[in-house]
């Protein structure tokens, strides 16, 4: 069972700035930033509601490196300050807390962790207030593909739909050609993120082998508790394949249902969000070998920096770190090493110095992550598939994504949408 | 309340807007500009909702659809034609009216709790098709991109004060009508409706007709609220035509007070400081706010503003009201 | 909007069997929640809008106790006699304080509570998903009637519900509790006034839907995924049944419950992506045609 996963320093910092914010936002003129000995950074993310481990995950992440990084000195000599709110999953409230961490809170850096509309909300504040913005959880392509929203001042340090949909289109169309399946089905959740990326991955998957037919399709709300109208639509259509990009409690209550009707041992099965740890541990009865991508896999890339780091979070937190919490780890790691190359803590400066930056990472393909200098976006991540096992590694048989086959690819995609 | 005269209350409201707009100079602080530009566009909403609630006895649940559609159509208009910012405002407005006149002649026939039910199915509804018109309205993302703000007579929207002063004047002016239409002969016989539809109908009173008028009108000036949060924000998300904001609204009047005038104002300002204070303290905000909801609830029993007028009539030596 | 496909499953035995099914389960479950919901409403004149909240509480209960017993029935009867319990507090030491009040105040107390039971089980129960599984009994693999699926726990879950609505039923109906309370609900003095505690009556209601709402949490407990907040959307389509059935009559709630889980499942095949249009849309129908729902009586 999870904890708050506060630090004492979070939780006095949060006393401390409520106690002053408080008045300060209705009274007093803007705060004075903090001492120039501490450098205070803003994050909005989702605490409570639906998603809530999305927030959870991105804050224990994020705490587990500011411990690392204030023990090695801070940013460039400037302590970090973490100020994290919820917004709720409201867009408006995510415009207002941005709005509200840099105005009087002093931040000066602002890690966005708020999901799609949120994160474009917050997008729109950047824009306003110039501050260094790095959204770490929204793999909406078009936040950093569509030149018409780049600012200087924004980087995204999570992954793209567009990335995972080469990717897994790929892998999925190598498993059709050698057991000729071309009778295929989806399920999908019926929002940007479920229509785009199931749009995307068939699209790659035909790219890949052409006479793959999509014979049905599913697209049952987001959260919807019960997917009976989507298991007898399969069971009358009878695919070959199944493709879900379902996530998160969704997934887990689509493979409970879909164990009662027997579905799994007939239909091939890509999930592109089964292998994350939450929805693995959840599912009771984990069938063997549905595919999947990975969004955070401790054994992918299976170096020994990434199983530590999976290790330390795990010994922290008494659970496993998720898709965000690399994301959001990410964000610091790229602050870390910036701020050392530039030798400030400056937003202004680390956002020239971040534009095109590589580092050395533990997620990285070849252990090397890189924030694209033309779109601002990260590039270089480890994207994986593999099949599900009902025990520990809980996915095995895991084939890298080729970057040299998505980039290509990915251009062609652009230029599709006008984006270049 | 006595009636007071139209001129009268354009003095204070303009007296008020002088305050507003003095005030960030006394406290130049940010965050109170950001916060009085999302309270005008809450508490117009919210006061919207008690002149259908409170003077017409008609408890909408889907209020929330006239904001959203504010908040889109001006949002839309501004990306997609290159229309200066006034034609925008009113084209919105006209839409508002238009989707609140449709709706209204299906519901304003129906009693209380069927009224409340029939509202919100509406609002999904509208809820539906904005999340379901990708195209148009960019589906569960919002318009996305922000909103162009080309100057106009000299008021230049991207400026956050000039924001903030359109913002006080629309809030402030558009009270002054509200107040004046509720103490007027219209607001007069929509509170005889509300007591006793029947009576009012043996009288002449056209009672359907009454109860659309003021169903279109509340709707035009959430419509306004929704135009002034889209600035804020500088977009659109379907979370605006969203039931909660319906339900928001409701809180905001009840914790103010349904009786007052002013009280859906009140309401809006202790919900907005309670949301910013309990964000900045801790993450379990439901266990807060539900625990404050019930402390209204139960101990109070009345909205804020209720239970401060009563105590100035029981304790004014002016007052004839004795306890 | 795909009529093909919905001609043709008409048109095929196996598919009416397999979307009647599916149609069954929603509809079954949705009676139970919505039997409370009516049944709070047609003798307290209360709309519990927290009934959702006691579903969620029935789904989480059921987890532990499953966990600790492993044993389903235990699970069944815990989880809806641990929320009876969690209703009757509820209503005697706070909805009580506001009969005869506003409507809207009412309903401000109980959001107030939906607000923090989400918190408490978020903290109580943390905030990741989480899931109960299917119970060893139950893992079979489906039956095939007249070449429709047909998965066995389906069938349990129907049935049981259905028992369940029928016990529901006879109380209601043949018995003296049934009568005393539907006595109290149209004239609570009288029924006062002959000596009999109503206070308790009362109590004993919201006990019986927090009963049922737990019931209903329970059995869909091994095919859910459980996070604070599941009980809004079956909330929400309660009060939609209870709206269409007509307020307080069981009857009518059942009799739109099955219809809203056909409508839902059937039209899930004929019009994809607007299932829950016609949800709504239906309700709009019913609502002018007949203002008080189909089996509903004008209150006075």
């Amino acid at each position: 069972m999870t904890q708050g996963g506060m630090t004492r320093l979070n939780r006095r910092m949060l006393l401390k700035s409520a106690a002053a914010g408080t008045a300060a936002a209705l009274a007093a003129p803007m705060v004075a930033r903090a001492d120039s000995k501490s450098i205070k950074i803003g994050m909005s993310t989702i605490l409570s509601g639906r998603v809530a481990q999305l927030g959870n995950s991105s804050r224990n992440a994020v705490m587990m490196e500011v411990e690392k990084i204030n023990g090695a000195g801070g940013l460039a000599g400037r302590q970090i300050e973490m100020v994290i709110r919820d917004s709720k999953a409201q867009p408006q409230e995510a415009a207002r807390l941005a709005r509200e961490l840099v105005n009087t809170d002093g931040c000066e850096i602002l890690i966005d962790a708020e999901a799609s509309s949120g994160a474009f909300a917050v997008h729109e504040v950047a824009r306003d207030l110039g501050m260094l913005c790095l959204h770490t959880n929204s793999e909406t392509s078009s936040l950093s593909a569509d030149p018409k929203l780049r600012l200087p001042n924004a980087f995204r340090t999570c992954r793209q739909g567009i990335h995972d949909s080469i990717v897994g289109g790929a892998y999925a169309a190598n498993i059709a050609k050698t057991k000729n399946l071309t009778k295929w089905m989806t399920c999908s959740p019926d929002y940007a993120y479920g229509r785009d990326t199931t749009a995307e991955y068939m699209t790659y998957v035909k790219h890949f082998k052409p006479d793959v037919e999509v014979v049905g399709e599913s697209w049952p709300k987001l959260f919807q508790p019960d997917y009976t109208e989507v298991f007898t639509k399969i069971l009358q259509t009878k695919p070959q394949v199944l493709y879900t990009c379902l996530w998160g409690g969704d997934i887990t209550a689509f493979v409970d249902q879909g164990n009662i009707y027997a579905l799994f041992g007939q239909t091939e099965t890509f999930a592109v969000n089964m292998a994350d740890y939450t929805a693995l541990t959840a599912v009771k009865n984990l069938p063997r070998g549905i595919h999947s991508g990975n969004r955070y896999i401790k054994t992918f890339p299976s170096t020994p920096e990434n199983a530590a780091w999976a290790d330390a979070y795990r010994a922290k937190y008494n659970e496993y770190p998720t898709n965000w919490s690399w994301e959001n780890a990410t964000a610091m790691h790229f602050l870390a090493v910036g701020a050392k190359q530039a030798n400030t803590a400056d937003g202004a400066k680390l956002a020239e110095v971040l534009k095109g930056l590589t580092i050395a990472s533990p997620f990285g393909a070849d252990g090397k992550l890189t924030l694209r200098g033309e779109d601002q976006t990260l590039v270089g991540y480890a994207i994986g598939w593999g099949t599900t096992i009902p025990n520990e590694p809980y996915v095995t048989d895991m084939l890298p994504g080729d970057w040299n086959q998505i980039f290509p690819l990915e251009a062609e995609w652009k230029k599709s949408k006008n984006f270049t | 309340m006595t009636r007071r005269s139209l001129a009268l209350d354009v003095a204070i409201g303009a007296a008020a807007l002088a305050l507003l707009a003095l005030l960030p100079l006394v406290f130049p602080s940010k965050a109170l500009v950001d916060f009085l530009i999302r309270g005008s566009a809450l508490a117009l909403f919210a006061t919207s909702l008690n002149f259908l609630v409170g003077y017409g006895g008609m408890v909408s649940f889907g209020h929330g659809m006239f904001f959203g559609l504010g908040a889109y159509s001006f949002a839309l208009l501004m990306q997609r034609t290159g229309m200066p910012i006034p034609a925008a405002f009113a084209l919105a407005l006209i839409m508002c009216a238009a989707l609140a006149f449709v709706v209204g002649v299906i519901c304003v026939r129906l009693n209380e709790i069927y009224f409340a039910f029939l509202t919100l199915a509406f609002q999904m509804l509208v809820h539906s098709v904005i999340i379901l018109w990708v195209p148009l309205t960019g589906g569960d993302q919002g318009l996305r991109g922000g909103i162009p703000r080309p100057p106009f007579l000299g008021i230049n929207l991207a400026n956050q004060m000039h924001l903030y002063l359109m913002s006080c004047t629309l809030l402030i002016a558009g009270l002054v009508l509200l107040h004046h239409l509720v103490q007027s002969p219209f607001g007069y016989t929509l509170r005889m409706i509300r007591d006793n539809a029947a009576r009012a109908s043996f009288l002449g009173v056209a009672v359907l007709r009454v109860r659309l008028t003021a169903f279109v009108l509340a709707g035009v000036f959430a419509g306004i609220g929704g135009v002034i949060m889209s600035l804020f924000v500088s977009g659109a998300y379907p979370e605006f035509a969203y039931w909660t904001i319906s339900g928001e609204g409701i809180f905001m009047i009840m914790l103010g007070g349904l009786n007052s005038f002013l009280g859906p104002v009140a309401g809006t300002v202790i919900l907005l400081v309670l949301n910013d204070f309990v964000t900045r303290v801790t993450e379990y905000y439901g266990l807060t706010l539900g625990t404050v909801i019930l402390l209204f609830a139960l101990g109070l029993r009345r909205g804020l503003l209720d239970v401060l007028v009563d105590l100035w009539h029981r304790n004014s030596p002016f007052s004839k009201v004795k306890a | 909007m795909d009529l093909i496909a919905l001609a043709s499953c008409l048109s095929s035995p196996a598919c009416i069997v397999t979307q009647s099914t599916g149609g069954l389960i929603i509809g079954m479950l949705l009676f139970l929640v919505a039997a409370g919901l009516t049944l709070i409403f047609g003798v307290l004149k209360v709309i519990n809008f927290t009934h959702g909240s006691f579903y969620m509480l029935g789904a989480y209960f059921a987890l532990t106790i499953f966990q600790f017993t492993g044993s389903y029935t235990l699970t069944i009867l815990g989880a809806g006699a641990a929320t009876a319990i969690v209703g009757l507090v509820f209503e005697r030491l706070f909805i009580s304080r506001v009969y005869g009040q506003n409507v809207l105040m009412q309903l401000l107390v109980c959001y107030g509570f939906v607000l923090i039971f989400d918190d408490v089980v978020k903290i109580v129960w943390g905030v990741e998903f989480k899931s109960m599984g299917m119970p060893p009994a139950f893992q079979l693999p489906p039956l095939f009637i007249a070449g429709g699926v047909v998965p066995p726990f389906y069938l349990f879950l129907i049935g049981m519900a259905f028992l369940i609505g029928l016990a529901l039923w006879l109380v209601i109906d043949k018995t003296r509790l049934g009568k005393t309370i539907r006595a109290v609900a149209h004239n609570p003095s009288m029924v006062a006034a002959l000596g009999i505690n109503t206070g308790f009556l009362y109590g004993l209601v919201f006990a019986l839907g927090g009963l049922l709402a737990g019931f209903a949490g329970a059995l869909a407990a091994p095919v859910r995924s459980l996070t604070p907040g599941m009980g809004f959307s079956i909330l929400i389509e309660s009060f939609i049944v209870t709206v269409i059935g007509g307020m307080g009559s069981i009857m009518g709630a059942f009799v739109a419950a099955l219809a809203l889980g056909l409508i839902r499942s059937f039209g899930s095949l004929g019009f994809p992506l607007f299932t829950d249009g016609l949800m709504y849309l239906f309700m709009v129908v019913v609502l002018i045609a007949r203002p008080t729902g189909l089996f509903g009586k004008e209150i006075a």
